[in-house]
């Protein structure tokens, strides 16, 4: 048996080394391209089994000998490509072997459907936005969607919350949380002072801020739509603790032991009665301005794909100031808010198999404002007045919303990134409004399905297609909205990207408490941009185009009658490298916009909106002594403004004067010194003292005029104080989430 | 017949060692992204090949980890490499494993710390807290393993250097490594397959901290 097997070794080794000197070597020449017959230098060629092969010089080509004769294959890499293997037959004194290697998207340079959004994730890399870039924005006091005005397409709002896209409303951006529509996403309006956000801009790890042309799983948002995804389990335990003047609070974030599950708790009081007292305000404060919030989580690991996230917020305001009327000196004007809210959202996701994806989310939210007009005369006394004039002056009013959504997506996934994406959900929308007496109820149920597709067409080209269906009970009328989006890759990396839709959106409740037979209003996008990223920067450039159908109108009938259009170029520079230890980013929106809606006689350039806005973003961190600082500076030429009135008899309104604001210039400056206490304790802290001042140079801020009944006065709208202030500390005990807090409380 | 059989074999095992020899010698001369990835492809083939070495993926390993550190400033390239780096990395110590001594894991680790700390330029925001501290676990793995070791004292020194205090850098701190690193590499064979890098890394970061930028 031995013998056997010993002469079948040698036997077999006789046959190798029989080839092996008898006809010398063989040469493999040849060379390796890619798609467009461009040459891939560095890449590996090498006889599989051996350690024979060559790397490909910069023109592509390779050379190599071996004495390996007969059937062999040859395995061609190279980082990006896919992995080839050729089959050859080695006889010759010499053979040529030039192959084409097909990229390897998952490696290298995806194509990113991306026309009109900006993304900002915790994987991005280089120079692409992440969640914390988008908070640390100087100035922008915790509230997400204020940082995302130093993006282009938003305008410089300064009087009030929210988003303004592209010559769009406030009302026209809506913000999603894992799919669900967060309603409040601000404590409630006062008039003419900014309020804070409700949640806190940490709970999420991936932002999208579409400014048009979004996907359609989303709907109800005619401009452009603010898609957050909330993180998943903490990386470690750990506790924390904010002292500031205006605010002060405590969290704790437990993460179990075995990784699968978390809680939280956060709770936080603001009140500025002090801060209010030191920086003089123009509005006469009686009341607050006071802020709570208490925050839990809990979030689970269900078996090897699962993941269930709950999340519940209350919160609260009270707020009440007065001003002086316009109409008459001698009184003020009173307004009282008090508002409660209780937000919750659960959501679900799980692979179902290999290549399915459920999603499963629902939400939950109240909402009550108590608001309290009064006339007031000098020595503060409330008084009675009859007349046309002070009518809307004098006014109690409670709106009570309830609201609950619930969604599902089924997705199946393919490879190359495509996917296919079917769901429906249901909202649920209750408001009470009471004036007075009078009550007014509206109660809408809205229910959506939608299909979509992402489509790896060729090399670098994917297409994104989908359609969204719409019925509103309210209104008693059903939409059907296609969009779709291309994006193609370029060898060097750019991208081109087109995108087009229909988006549909109720009137706003103003309109339907007094009118229920309307119709959905409609923004048609078109949208080419062009991106590119390489070496920590990053251009994007984008153009568009948007027509406004049946915007809600007041005269001479509330209806559909208005419309509108808006058209823009956009910039968008981001560097993180010329300068060392430096980052900017630069921005400029030009927008040309014209609408006939709401009280507007005819198509008006929207005193929300200006054709030019500059920005610039600048952060650094001083490594040596330990400090952060945050820059923003933001131009904008003048806003309109006008004086707007129904005319005698026929009751037509009529601008009777109008204007332009002076330009709006403003630099926020933030900063944090970071340093340790307890640097002995197992769990050593990150604190640090965090401060900023919003308007250092002073300059004076106009957002527009209000004028009197008769049109004789005209008073400016201005912020309520010339700069803003902030000085505190903040630790955090287990992880290390200094930049957190740094920014929670900007 | 059988004789001529074993010595072609031998032959061919030390043509093998031969072209890990000179690859080795190459790296040492090794300076751009293209140098270092045209020596990846050529360890791994080495390594595909022989299958029972842990040197040559050790080596695509290093080229890998070196090409991150040379993209630094362009967080977009730098994940494919990474990605290849780990994975070299992860054959390395499949193949330690069997008889691996301590000296050699240390080795690894070093390589090991150094690709997890490329994950973080790409975002340093982002990546960092994730990477960052894996990085250091290897490391000091690495460090526990063989104290001694100068390519781990190296990084460790590089990490020391480029870290904010706020974090636990210290300037001084790298000086000293540094010194060290190199009394120890002098003491090393300079030459051969064995790891022996770190000369020219560890006098261009001394530079850095004489010059207190």
């Amino acid at each position: 048996m031995a013998a056997r097997t010993l002469t079948i070794l040698v036997l077999m080794l006789c046959g190798w080394c029989l080839c092996y000197p008898a006809h010398g070597q063989v040469k493999i020449s040849g060379y390796i391209t890619g798609k467009q017959q461009a040459a891939i230098p560095g890449t590996s060629v090498v006889l599989q089994g051996t350690a024979q092969g060559a790397t490909t010089d910069s023109t592509g080509h390779f050379r190599f000998t071996t004495l390996q004769k007969g059937r062999q294959v040859l395995s061609i890499s190279s980082i990006g490509y896919k992995t080839t293997e050729k089959p050859v037959v080695l006889v010759n004194d010499s053979i040529t072997v030039n192959v084409t290697l097909h990229k390897d998207h998952k490696t290298l340079g995806e194509v990113v459907i991306s026309a009109g959004a900006f993304e900002a994730s915790d994987k991005a890399k280089g120079a692409s936005l992440t969640p914390i870039d988008a908070v640390t924005v100087a100035g922008n006091g915790g509230d997400l969607a204020n940082a995302l005005r130093s993006l282009p397409g938003a305008q410089q709002v300064g009087e009030r919350e929210g988003l303004f896209v592209r010559g769009g409303t406030g009302e026209e951006t809506k913000q999603f949380v894992d799919g669900t529509w967060l309603k409040n996403p601000n404590f409630s309006s006062v008039p003419g002072v900014i309020q804070p956000a409700r949640i806190n801009p940490f709970l999420f790890k991936g932002i999208l801020f579409s400014t048009g042309g979004y996907s359609a799983q989303y709907g109800q948002a005619m401009s452009s739509a603010l898609i957050l995804e909330s993180i998943d389990l903490p990386d470690e335990s750990s506790a924390s603790l904010h002292i500031f003047p205006v605010n002060v609070g405590a969290g704790l974030q437990q993460l179990a032991k075995n990784k699968k599950s978390s809680y939280g708790i956060n709770v936080d009081y603001g009140h500025l009665s002090l801060y209010n007292d030191i920086v003089p305000q123009r509005p006469d404060y009686f009341l607050g301005p006071e802020y709570g919030r208490g925050q839990a989580n809990y979030r689970v690991k269900t078996g090897k794909t699962g993941m269930l996230k709950i999340y519940a917020a209350a919160t609260f305001s009270n707020i009440g100031l007065r001003q002086p009327d316009i109409d008459s000196s001698h009184l003020k004007n009173s307004f009282r808010l008090r508002n409660r809210n209780l937000y919750a959202n659960v959501s679900y996701r799980s692979m179902l198999g290999e290549d399915w994806q459920l999603r499963l989310a629902s939400a939950y939210s109240y909402n009550q404002d108590d608001i309290s007009l009064d006339l007031l005369n000098s020595g503060n006394e409330p008084l009675q007045l009859p007349g046309e004039v002070f009518d809307g002056k004098q006014r109690h009013t409670r709106t009570q919303t309830n609201f609950a959504q619930g969604r599902m997506v089924l997705s199946r996934l393919f490879p190359r990134n495509q996917a296919l994406h079917l769901g429906a959900e249901h909202f649920y929308t209750a408001d009470r409004y009471r004036s007075h007496d009078s009550l007014y109820p509206l109660t809408n149920q809205l229910t959506a399905a939608f299909a979509e597709g992402d489509i790896y067409l060729a090399a670098g080209l994917m297409v994104r297609a989908g359609l969204r269906f719409e019925h509103s009970s309210l209104l008693g009328r059903s939409t059907i909205a296609p969009r779709a989006s291309l994006a193609y890759r370029f060898r060097d990396g750019g991208q081109l990207n087109l995108a087009y839709g229909m988006f549909y959106q109720q009137p706003e409740n103003e309109y339907l408490f007094r009118q229920r037979d309307m119709d959905f209003s409609r923004a048609d996008h078109y949208i080419v941009n062009y991106t590119k990223k390489a070496g920590n920067r990053l251009l994007r450039l984008e153009a568009y185009y948007k027509k406004y159908h049946r915007l809600p109108k007041y005269y001479p009938a509330i209806s559909n009658a208005g419309s509108g259009d808006a058209r823009g170029v956009e910039l968008f520079w981001r560097d993180k490298k010329s300068i060392p230890q430096l980052d900017y980013w630069v921005t400029y929106t030009y927008l040309h916009t014209q609408r006939d809606y709401g009280n507007y006689p005819y198509a008006l350039q929207p005193s929300f909106s200006t054709p030019h806005t500059v920005s610039l973003v600048v952060k650094r961190f001083f490594q040596d002594i330990n400090l952060n600082l945050n820059m923003a500076y933001t131009f904008a030429t003048g806003r309109p403004y006008y004086d707007i009135r129904l005319a005698g008899g026929d009751g037509k309104p009529q601008v009777h004067d109008q204007g332009t604001t002076r330009s709006y210039h403003n630099v926020n400056l933030s900063g944090a010194y970071l340093f340790s206490l307890f640097k002995k304790w197992k769990h050593k802290d990150f604190s640090g003292i965090g401060f900023g001042v919003n308007n250092i140079f002073g300059t004076r801020q106009v957002y527009g005029y209000r004028y009197s009944h008769d049109g004789l006065h005209k008073a400016a709208m201005l912020p309520p104080a010339t700069r803003s202030y902030y000085i505190g500390i903040f630790m955090s005990f287990g992880t290390d989430r200094t930049e957190d807090f740094l920014n929670d409380n900007l | 017949m059988l004789f001529t059989a074993l010595l072609f074999m031998i032959l061919a095992v030390q043509a093998q060692d031969t072209q890990l020899e000179n690859a080795v010698a190459l790296l040492d001369k090794a300076q751009t992204v293209k140098d270092y990835q045209d020596l990846s492809a050529r360890f791994t083939q080495a390594g595909n090949a022989q299958q029972t070495n842990w040197l040559p993926y050790y080596y695509a390993a290093l080229c890998n980890a070196k090409i991150g550190f040379l993209l630094q400033d362009d967080g977009e390239r730098i994940e494919p490499f990474s990605n290849e780096g780990e994975s070299n990395a992860k054959q390395a110590r499949e193949l330690l494993r069997a008889g691996g001594n301590k000296k050699d894991l240390a080795e690894l680790y070093t390589v090991m710390s150094m690709i997890y700390r490329t994950r973080v330029f790409i975002n340093p925001m982002t990546y960092g807290r994730k990477y960052g501290p894996t990085s250091q676990q290897y490391l000091d793995k690495a460090l526990e393993l063989d104290p001694d070791n100068p390519r781990a004292l190296y990084v460790q020194a590089w990490v020391k250097y480029y870290t904010p205090k706020m974090w636990g850098g210290d300037k001084d701190k790298a000086k000293t490594l540094l010194e060290s690193a190199l009394q120890k590499l002098a003491a090393q064979k300079a030459g051969g397959v064995e790891p022996h890098w770190g000369k020219t890394e560890s006098e261009a970061l001394l530079a850095k901290t004489g010059s207190k930028q």
